[in-house]
């Protein structure tokens, strides 16, 4: 197959990202091109910040855990002190992974290549028959190599490989207030207990699992089979108020630096959330429960509390915060991706409330986001094979005049595409730019 | 855990077709002091409660426990049930015969895909999947509206089973539980792949004959990224 068209010479020109990149809409080569996906490593996620994983994942001292920025793989650790810190897992020596277990308790990684040890905060501290090595190498830093920048926003650690990049605050700018918003429907910040997880392997482009984040026009299409059988079975329920969303209440707004939310809440807590919600297993013990424990002028804002925060909340380019889940996605290729959907329970709820919880938050990837991962799949298949057909469209409501600028937000009807123009406006400058990436090896004080 | 009779909401009518009552004649309970709900989820879930729970614990720790266990304890008649059952249950997900598979379930059922090797504590942590019966019911019609995206095309299974142990609950007569361990081969839009772990069940023997209780899949990668597994496992 050749192709005739000025395509190839397009996607490979470095200065023509404005090409690729338009108002409202995107090149296919962005979903499916490997030098693209390359830069992407660097310049989208080691360039900026990347969430690694939750406090609560390493609750325990000497507790560790692996995390990705994009590609590229780091242990992050809690040393005994229950300090935090985030190391390549790529020995010094020859680049062997020094960790081979994808969570656990350590106090010191073993190279299981030549036995160089490391603790847990990446210093090195033991080299097999040290003697035979001279000045010129001891003169190197030789510790586990760390990323330029780490942070927490209220117990959520970030990474960047970037020195220069902004500070984590200036990062996420507006969307921490609408974070603080989420934290806030989980009891606050010391409240949130990551507790398991589905993972998910999809053959598409870590992208169109973020497009999809913040796709409020999708529902009654993809998850058309959800809708029906709700309807059929339960008379309507969760959802349901999507079927004609744009005369909803519910609105996208697009944030700055290419975060957005979704926001289901004018909807979903119109009339009672929790009586919305698709049946749990156990939820009729659990509403005596609550009537039992909180008593009958309580027990329904205790069941209003067990339900999803109703956002959306889509964190560039990695994190999500939907419903009561913390959404993670991993990219490994240009067509393939991995996806984490972190479960929460709360520190101050019942055993009750947080098995209502867990019970909730099997529901949707199974019955739903199945769905949208079989069409995030077919939508790589058919940029793949077609590449005459050159571009996939994000122009939905751009041409109404719908979007309204605000202060610091742009407000839009929820089927608008705004979240995809919005975040590919950060993407695009962010692959523009020429970041320079750094991890340390020198000593920490 | 009560004892329902299962003729009421499973009735096979003259054609041989199978239905399932998925709503029950009766108003769903509506507590003094709640909003009331428009919906009705019907059929109620009162039996997954802290006893369950704690009596799923122990069963998954009696399942996994790395046992020699004595061949005699079960007799033959009753060993032939089981193993019967267990095909048939197999063999209908192969099928797709869902509303059938359905049947061979007591009300108060449990079908649980756990996410971690060592099966935690539902209360504690997330399952890739936990089902009651109702739930259950729930993806049964989801995957018959014709919508359901994922199995469309459906995925086609073939099951193998081997290792067969059964042995007696300890808590009551007519309970037995059991295990295998499986392959299964499954094939979707032009792509195969193979899924292998092993099952562990509880059977229970009823008035309208021998029933399987929970079933739970154990996945050798079942804390790794998954595929499509939309379908029954
Ligand atoms: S590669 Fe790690 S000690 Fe040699
Ligand atoms: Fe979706």
């Amino acid at each position: 197959m050749t192709n005739t068209s000025s395509t190839k010479k397009k996607e490979n020109a470095s200065s023509d990202w404005d090409w690729l990149v338009q108002e409202d809409r995107i090149h296919r080569t962005v979903y499916t091109d490997d030098n693209i996906f390359v830069r992407e490593m660097d310049n989208v996620f080691a360039g900026t910040w990347v969430y690694l994983l939750h406090e609560s994942q390493i609750a325990q001292p000497n507790d560790y855990r692996l995390a990705w920025i994009g590609t590229r793989e780091v242990i992050v650790s809690r040393n005994e002190d229950g300090e935090i810190q985030v190391f390549s897992n790529r020995c010094t020596h020859r680049g062997a992974t020094v960790c081979r277990e994808r969570r656990g308790n350590a106090q010191s990684f073993t190279c299981p290549y030549h036995g160089w040890r490391f603790d847990n905060q990446g210093k090195l501290f033991g080299i097999p028959g040290k003697n035979a090595y001279g000045p010129a190498f001891k003169s190197r830093d030789m510790n586990l190599a760390r990323p330029a920048q780490v942070a927490s926003y209220k117990g959520f650690i970030f990474a960047t490989l970037n020195p220069d990049a902004p500070s984590l605050l200036a990062h996420l700018g507006n969307v921490a207030r609408y974070m603080d918003e989420w934290i806030e429907h989980q009891g606050g910040e010391d409240n949130i207990v990551i507790s398991g997880g589905q993972r998910y392997h999809l053959d598409c482009n870590w992208k169109l699992v973020y497009d999809n984040a913040g796709d409020g026009y999708h529902v009654p299409f993809s998850h058309q089979s959800l809708l029906v059988m709700t309807n059929e079975r339960y008379g309507g329920g969760d959802m349901t108020y999507f079927a004609d969303a744009d005369r909803s209440n519910m609105h996208a707004y697009g944030l700055e630096n290419g975060h957005s939310i979704i926001d289901q809440r004018p909807d979903m807590f119109a009339n009672s959330a929790w009586n919305q919600q698709r049946p749990q297993p156990g939820r009729e013990s659990y509403v005596e429960h609550v009537l039992n424990t909180a008593g009958s002028e309580n027990a329904q804002a205790v069941l209003e509390s067990t339900v999803g925060a109703g956002m959306n909340l889509n964190i560039f380019p990695n994190l999500l915060l939907i419903g009561n889940q913390v959404q993670v996605i991993q990219p490994l290729k240009v067509d393939s991706v991995n996806v984490y959907f972190n479960a929460t329970r709360r520190r101050d709820a019942d055993v009750e409330m947080n098995t209502m919880r867990l019970r909730t938050q099997e529901d949707f990837p199974i019955v739903g986001e199945m769905d949208d991962a079989a069409n995030f799949e077919e939508c790589q298949r058919g940029l793949t094979f077609s590449p005459e057909n050159e571009w996939v469209d994000m122009s939905r409501h751009y041409e109404t005049g719908k979007d309204v600028k605000g202060d610091d937000v742009v407000t839009g009807p929820v089927t608008s595409d705004l979240h995809q123009r919005n975040y590919y406006a950060k993407w695009k400058s962010l692959m523009k730019a020429n970041p320079s990436l750094k991890m340390r090896k020198e000593r920490l004080k | 855990m009560e004892e329902l009779d299962e003729s009421q909401s499973q009735l096979e009518n003259e054609k041989g077709e199978i239905k399932v009552n998925t709503r029950s004649e009766k108003d769903s309970m509506q507590p003094k002091g709640l909003e009331p709900s428009p919906f009705s989820y019907e059929p109620c879930s009162h039996y997954v409660d802290a006893p369950f729970y704690d009596w799923l614990t122990e069963v998954s720790k009696d399942l996994s426990f790395a046992d020699i266990r004595s061949e005699e304890v079960v007799d033959e008649k009753t060993w032939r049930q089981i193993e019967r059952l267990l095909a048939v249950e197999a063999r209908l997900l192969d099928q797709d015969a869902f509303e059938r598979w359905l049947l061979l379930y007591v009300e108060e059922c449990v079908y649980w895909i756990p996410s971690e090797r060592s099966a935690h504590d539902l209360r504690e942590t997330v399952a890739l999947e936990f089902h009651d019966r109702r739930r259950l019911l729930d993806r049964v019609s989801r995957l018959g509206t014709g919508f359901a995206y994922s199995q469309i095309p459906p995925s086609r299974t073939a099951r193998q089973l081997s290792g067969l142990e059964i042995w007696p609950s300890p808590d009551r007569e007519d309970e037995w539980r059991a295990r295998y361990s499986f392959t299964l081969a499954e094939t979707r839009v032009g792509r195969s792949r193979i899924l292998a772990g092993w099952n562990g069940f509880v059977l229970r023997q009823t008035s309208s004959g021998l029933k399987i209780v929970v079933k739970q899949i154990n996945l050798i990668d079942c804390d790794s990224p998954q595929g499509n597994n939309s379908f029954f496992l």
